[in-house]
């Protein structure tokens, strides 16, 4: 009897664990009202991406996105809940129902829509090539014999790869995260990072000096919010709340404070 | 859409063949210099100077007792604060060496412990010199008697080349995690991976224990 | 708003994250406990099949990557209609690969107690469960002791690759971290230092365990030499 007592200890303990853990409840898309009975909202941010989620002095969430999301809430009346996420995890937290919206430097393209709703641009911006201000670089051209870093599977790295099958010698290094992509570049582990046109400010105190500077752009993409396939009516009443936060000046306000730049003309679809 | 289309993934074969030949070459060039490390290491623990006993110690205890993920961060990104830029790939097979050499240390130094020191002694009275003592009376019976250990720490090592992609260094996962954002197959690709890693793993236990067996007539 | 040092409030929030490391390396150790008797039990089942299903699986989850394994349950599953998030995934991953390890070592020490015994239970009525849980199993628990607090320590240090899909355990928050601060060195050397904490008293203890068994019926236990990468 003694000698059972190993096995129903482990197994309680497991049972215990993987409760306290929570097995995956796969919920279905909530509706606004939804999300409003429920008493909260939840959003799957990113935190190491600056200036859209970064962790502040008391290293709780914040950042232009961040500040979205808490705009969101207020405007439903409800608590933001946050669930941090990478850059590959977002489409996931929408397809398992953990999260109601992404709000994370989630740049609208054909490929991601198969798989995910967006709402209309709440924030653009330029991919952009970065480098160390005494690095002379202008095009493409300029990269090769260099070593340029990009986050894998972001829009810098499909136009950068491009590059650089067309011109050997440009060496392209994939991180997988932006973190490690902006630590790289501070390291001079790269010569030139594709980024967001924002980057260079991070960068700039880091090196005592040593400025970083936008050097060419790649290209202009939109931040949508996403939402669940097929969530219609949440993405209906974002759309109509964003046209509120456009046209009373709260999404500049939020640009300014944050990218220290007003926003691009926002298209809508 | 719940359909298995693995197409999309063989018309990128010649992807998957650099990525085996990356994985392989992190895998062997760090198994070499890992295994040197442990050599000289569990060496200099067992018969160098007093003094070089409680540095190596110390440096197999860091990394036995830390992940390889932040070795691979701190070489990569902290080295460069004292001027040292290592590639992506350099930096990756810097920390692997240092973490294999870390338990191939422990590893080897059993296997210099289980020579009886008569053995020794009896080498010295036959007037061997030193240098023959060290490589006939104590490394190559270490490593025989060891050679199974250290070969299984091997395996892992060339598993443990699939996380160096944090670094940006390019092998068989990273290429694969590429692959995954252009075509969004995940569930295919990582599917042909965990095969390619299988039979990668599977080939070396066999190739290491044909030379065991060349070496050390060992038997498997 | 930017950047700044690394000061007192991350070096806390760093320790604050270490729970969850630790979180996850208990969920392992209970899960793939659990998992690895079971593991064990098949693999010295009386019947074949069965025994070749357990070497399938010890072999198919020793001899992949964890890193794969992950990312196939987290971004691979949803094609079967799972759809995890990152700690279901990385503690399903993680238990069931652990499994493997644990299955090993369980049956190492299960084959080290002597064969006769198996046979003079048989010859008193009791079948392959009885005996295995009666008779073997108590005195295996003392074997298993030793290489169990080493796989915890290889639990608590792969635990970092859950990082890579996302779990938010120590290495994440190192990240998240170091994309204000810019210290690489405070930073990671941070982390390091508080993984060492966890893991240098279980290497301690094991390493006491294993020499106070020795010469005794451990010496003949045959474990697994593989242990995961970390």
């Amino acid at each position: 009897m003694r000698y059972q007592l190993p096995f129903v200890t482990l197994a309680s303990v497991a049972a215990l664990i993987f409760a306290l853990v929570g097995l995956p409840t796969v919920t279905k898309a909530q509706s606004v009202n939804d999300i409003i009975s429920r008493g909260k909202l939840i959003v799957a941010i990113d935190t190491t991406t600056p200036p859209y989620g970064f962790l502040d002095e008391k290293l709780e969430p914040t950042g232009f996105d961040i500040d979205v999301a808490k705009k969101m809430g207020e405007a439903l009346g409800v608590p933001v809940e946050f669930v941090t996420v990478t850059s590959p995890g977002r489409i996931p937290s929408l397809m398992t129902g953990q999260v109601d919206a992404v709000i994370s430097i989630f740049s609208i393209t054909p490929q991601r829509a198969i798989q995910v709703d967006y709402s209309n641009p709440y924030a653009g911006q330029s991919a952009v090539v970065i480098a160390p201000t005494g690095t002379q670089i202008a095009s493409h051209e300029d990269l090769v014999g260099k070593k340029v870093g990009v986050t894998r599977g972001t829009a810098e790295d499909g136009i950068l790869t491009a590059a650089s099958e067309k011109l050997p010698g440009i060496e392209m290094l994939r991180f997988d995260d932006y973190s490690s992509l902006l630590q790289a570049m501070v390291s001079g582990q790269i010569d030139a990072m594709g980024g967001g046109d924002y980057g260079e400010i991070y960068l700039k105190k880091a090196q005592g000096g040593d400025a970083f500077e936008q050097k060419y752009p790649l290209k202009t993409y939109y931040f949508g919010i996403g939402v669940a396939k097929d969530n219609h009516n949440l993405r209906q009443w974002i759309n109509t709340w964003l046209l509120g936060m456009k046209s009373d000046g709260s999404l500049e306000d939020l640009s300014m404070q944050y990218r220290g730049q007003p926003l691009p003309a926002l298209p809508v679809f | 859409m719940q359909n298995l289309q693995f197409g999309p993934v063989f018309a990128h074969s010649d992807a998957f063949i650099d990525g085996v030949i990356s994985t392989l070459v992190l895998a062997a060039l760090s198994i070499f210099f890992g295994t040197m490390i442990g050599l000289l290491g569990a060496i200099g623990r067992s018969y160098g100077p007093r003094i070089l006993s409680a540095p190596i110690g110390a440096y197999v205890e860091i990394i036995r007792n830390t992940p390889l993920l932040i070795q691979l961060y701190f070489v990569f990104f902290t080295l460069p604060l004292v001027g040292i830029k290592l590639s992506s790939n350099w930096a990756a097979i810097v920390a692997l060496s240092i973490h294999l050499g870390a338990y191939a240390i422990e590893i080897i130094r059993a296997g210099i412990d289980s020579i009886p020191q008569g053995q020794i002694e009896a080498a010295k009275s036959l007037g061997l010199r030193p240098y023959r003592i060290v490589r006939h009376v104590i490394v190559v019976p270490a490593l025989k008697a060891v050679y199974p250990s250290l070969t299984a720490q091997f395996i892992l090592q060339i598993m443990g080349t699939s996380i160096v992609g944090a670094i940006a260094a390019e092998e068989l996962t990273a290429i694969a995690n590429n692959l995954v954002m252009q075509t969004f197959r995940s569930f295919e690709i990582y599917i042909v991976i965990a095969v390619i890693y299988f039979v990668i793993v599977q080939s070396a236990s066999l190739l290491f224990a044909g030379i065991g067996r060349l070496l050390f007539q060992w038997k498997a | 708003m930017s950047l700044r040092d690394f000061g007192p409030n991350e070096f806390m929030f760093l320790i604050a994250a270490a729970r969850w490391t630790i979180l996850l390396a208990l969920v392992t150790f209970a899960g793939g406990g659990a998992i690895g008797i079971f593991i064990a039990a098949l693999r010295i089942a009386p019947s074949r099949p069965l025994r070749w299903l357990a070497i399938a699986y010890i072999q198919f989850f020793m001899g992949t990557p964890i890193l794969i394994q992950l990312f196939m349950a987290y971004y691979g599953s949803s094609l079967l209609g799972f759809r995890p998030d990152p700690w279901t995934a990385a503690a399903v991953t993680f238990c069931i690969n652990a499994g493997a390890f644990f299955g090993e070592i369980f049956r190492g020490a299960i084959e080290a107690v002597p064969r006769g015994q198996w046979e003079s239970a048989k010859s008193l009525g009791l079948g392959f469960l009885k005996t295995l849980r009666l008779v073997i199993l108590p005195q295996a628990l003392q074997l298993m002791v030793p290489p169990t607090v080493g796989l915890m320590v290889q639990i608590v240090k792969t635990t970092s690759v859950a990082s890579l899909i996302g779990l938010n355990e120590l290495t994440r928050a190192a990240i998240k971290v170091n994309t204000v601060t810019f210290e690489p060195f405070m930073v990671f050397g941070t982390v390091a230092i508080i993984y060492f904490a966890l893991c240098w008293p279980l290497s301690l203890y094991a390493t006491r365990l294993e020499k106070r068994g020795n010469g005794k019926i451990q010496a003949k236990v045959k474990l697994p030499r593989l242990m995961p990468a970390s």
